[in-house]
């Protein structure tokens, strides 16, 4: 039942959105999308994708962003919209 | 020394003309890739699919030009070429405008490309599982409509709009669904 629970959710296709940091992160660190791009390893649309949450990344490239972020995935990526005071 | 230029040859693709398109290295097709330029290219080529289609019917199409057999042969197959060469070059720019995501192999995508081209292509198979169903109804249907010449023509321009189709279907879903490529 759990785990059934979890699938769900867990799903790249389902409508939970998934909220992240990369923008704010990523402009205090002076990158542009191209550089941040380059770093990852994907296109600099895929970035403009991701900052606007058209698109929630594979586990492996939300680790990847957070490590060239120098982050915890959990401070860039999360299930919530972060607060004003978050952001 | 110089990287290999690895070629890709069931997808008919080159990894430097594939990295060309990926990058904006080539920025004088920028303009293509506007959501509303691809749009209207997926309309051109769904023009010329069309029309290229349509040279099965020309035989029985009626109208009141009354030329001789050979110039009226003589213009159909100068048209015929001219609009299958159009087609071809809407073709081309579609595949730049969608940067080739189409056509490239995976090793050279980044997992939201392949995403994108995947569901691309399943919307294609799907369409053209449509469009393959038309035209078997076509061909059984076809000789009792006298939709095509009894000696000659024997649909061989549907044949060719059909591999156009199959060749651009991905590109122009893509080219439709995406905001930015």
């Amino acid at each position: 039942m759990l785990c059934s629970m979890y699938a769900t959710s867990m799903s790249r296709n389902s409508e939970e959105p998934v909220f992240n940091q990369i923008e704010e992160i990523r402009t205090s660190l002076g990158l542009s999308r191209q550089e941040l791009a380059d770093l990852v390893g994907v296109h600099y649309q895929t970035i403009g994708y991701l900052e606007r949450g058209e698109y929630s990344p594979s586990l492996v490239l939300a680790l990847r962003i957070a490590q060239t972020l120098n982050k915890e995935v959990s401070e860039v990526f999360s299930l919530t919209e972060p607060k004003e005071g978050e952001k | 020394m110089t990287k290999k230029n690895k070629i890709y040859w069931s997808l008919g693709v080159t990894e430097k003309g594939t990295r060309a398109l990926l990058t904006d290295e080539n920025s004088k097709f920028k303009w293509l890739r506007s959501q509303r330029n691809r749009r209207v290219l997926v309309a051109l080529n769904m023009i010329g699919i069309v029309l290229v289609s349509l040279g099965s019917y020309y035989p029985t199409l009626k109208t009141n030009i009354n030329l001789d057999a050979d110039t009226e042969i003589v213009i159909f197959s100068v048209t015929a070429i001219f609009v299958i060469f159009l087609t071809l070059g809407a073709y081309s720019y579609l595949r730049v405008a969608v940067r080739g995501i189409a056509d490239a192999p995976d090793e050279l995508l980044d997992e939201r490309q392949i995403q994108i081209r995947n569901t691309s292509y399943r919307y294609a198979y799907l369409a053209m599982g449509y469009i393959v169903l038309g035209l078997l109804l076509l061909m059984f249907f076809g000789p009792e409509l006298e939709m095509f010449q009894p000696d000659g023509n024997d649909g061989s321009y549907l044949a060719i709009a059909t591999m156009f189709a199959f060749a651009a279907a991905p590109s122009m879903i893509l080219a439709w669904r995406e905001r930015d490529i």
